[in-house]
């Protein structure tokens, strides 16, 4: 064991457990509210996209293509610089980083939700429509409750998507697991010690979910999910 | 009329800076899709083999690229490898960048080409074997015929996901199109907006043929089973 104390500096990641601790917890908190956000529109998105061949449809579409062909760090920088001039300096980095990150992660969560949608069938609709029930509840109590079974292990995958792109944030100074390892190596000038405790750190939370996953999955009874 | 002219003007004066970097993002995205296909094929029909010890291994190598941002990895590459004292692992940002990417490639193209080999019916393995062939024999001439087809669609958006990675390369200082358009900026302040628009348009023209390629292979799978 004794070389993997020369390359280890072990006593150097202690001092920074805390760093790294927050980190994790800021990183989680990023993706949990991007999450919640990118679900809450990527519902309407997906309505949209299901609405008939016009205006909103096409503007559903594009917005869908743009952010599937172009890099997330782009993004990030046009709502970074962009944002501003639009309605002056309102949010902070760390605000403008979760604003960024939902209108990039809202479109896959659309597909993803629409693709659960089209698989109830149609029959089901036409059933709730014929008791009484308007498009709103018909939705609500008949359609979404099993469009939730199936697009739960696409939905877990893309969280998995989402907690990494979190990452690209410490591009704009957003405090977060890589900032932290960032701040130790800019500290300490130790390449290893910052950067392994980053990825274990990040491996970490992945487990976490593949965890979660497994319990889902045998709750529901699906196929395993690919993660990622 | 006159902020149009002004503007095309900023883009004449800024083009061939970025298509300079358009340039590399080409060629690195290129490199790594090749390097980590041919890498990724071979871990992906080793993972298939009946080995124990060979899919165990790969499953964590698996786990380890996909469980930690590529942000990370590239840092880990770019400078802890070296940071080892190890001569051959003594990269500068281009070879840090092509290495890191075909590892990242070759991480999604395992699980491509190892469920594909899956999906083809267990009956056409048992039939090339009873007509004599060895397991590699089946494999070559029968199986990975067959799986490769399935392979298209899925391979075309990892290309995808492999060009949009390259932004991430500026990180360590690659001269890659979002490299040279932070260069840009640094010169022409006043237009940031326009030239990351003038840059996403750029990615945007790259990647997407390619996804509408891949929809296209897809519809044309379904229709063909």
């Amino acid at each position: 064991m004794s070389w993997l104390y020369d390359l280890i500096n072990v006593r150097l990641i202690a001092e920074y457990s805390g760093v790294f601790l927050d980190g994790i917890i800021a990183t989680v908190w990023i993706s949990l509210i991007c999450l919640i956000l990118s679900l809450f529109f990527g519902v309407f998105v997906a309505l949209m996209r299901m609405s008939e061949k016009g205006i909103i449809w096409r503007t559903a579409a594009a917005y869908i293509q743009f952010i599937r062909s172009t890099p997330l760090l782009i993004q990030i920088y046009l709502i970074y610089y962009g944002l501003p001039n639009l309605i002056g300096n309102f949010f902070d980095e760390t605000q403008t980083g979760i604003i960024a990150l939902t209108i990039h992660t809202t479109p896959y969560m659309a597909e993803i939700l629409r693709t659960g949608i089209m698989s109830v069938p149609r029959t089901q609709t036409e059933g709730a429509m014929a008791v009484g029930m308007n498009r709103f509840q018909t939705m609500y109590h008949v359609i979404l409750p099993q469009a939730i079974a199936k697009v739960i292990s696409p939905l877990l995958g893309q969280t998995v998507v989402l907690l990494k792109d979190t990452s690209l944030l410490s591009i704009i100074a957003v405090f977060e697991l890589m900032g932290a390892g960032l701040l130790m190596f800019s500290d300490t000038v130790v390449a290893t010690e910052s950067y392994l405790t980053t990825a274990v750190c990040y491996l970490a939370i992945y487990m976490m979910l593949l965890i979660i996953s497994g319990i889902v999955e045998r709750k529901l009874g699906g196929t395993s999910a690919q993660l990622a | 009329m006159e902020w149009l002219i002004t503007k095309w003007q900023v883009l004449q004066s800024v083009m061939p800076f970025l298509l300079d970097g358009l340039l590399i993002t080409f060629e690195i995205s290129i490199i790594a899709i090749v390097l980590g296909s041919v890498l990724g094929a071979v871990l992906g029909v080793l993972k298939t083999l009946k080995s124990r010890l060979l899919s165990w291994t790969i499953n964590i190598y698996l786990h380890l690229f996909r469980g930690t941002p590529y942000l990370v990895q590239l840092y880990m590459v770019y400078f802890v490898l070296p940071s080892l004292n190890i001569s051959w692992l003594q990269f500068e940002s281009y070879t840090a960048a092509i290495v890191s990417l075909t590892l990242y490639t070759a991480s999604y193209v395992t699980a491509i080409v190892s469920s594909a080999i899956h999906a083809v019916p267990h009956g056409q393995e048992e039939a090339a074997r009873s007509c004599g062939m060895s397991k590699a024999q089946a494999l070559y001439h029968i199986i990975v015929p067959q799986a490769l087809k399935l392979t298209v669609p899925p391979m075309a958006s990892v290309y995808v996901i492999v060009i949009k990675s390259t932004a991430v390369l500026s990180v360590i200082g690659l001269s890659e199109l979002t490299r040279q358009g932070e260069t840009t900026i640094l010169r022409l302040p006043g237009d940031t907006m326009f030239i990351y628009m003038a840059i996403a348009a750029m990615y945007f023209l790259y990647c997407y043929p390619v996804l509408r390629f891949a929809r296209w292979a897809e519809t044309k799978l379904e229709t063909d089973n």
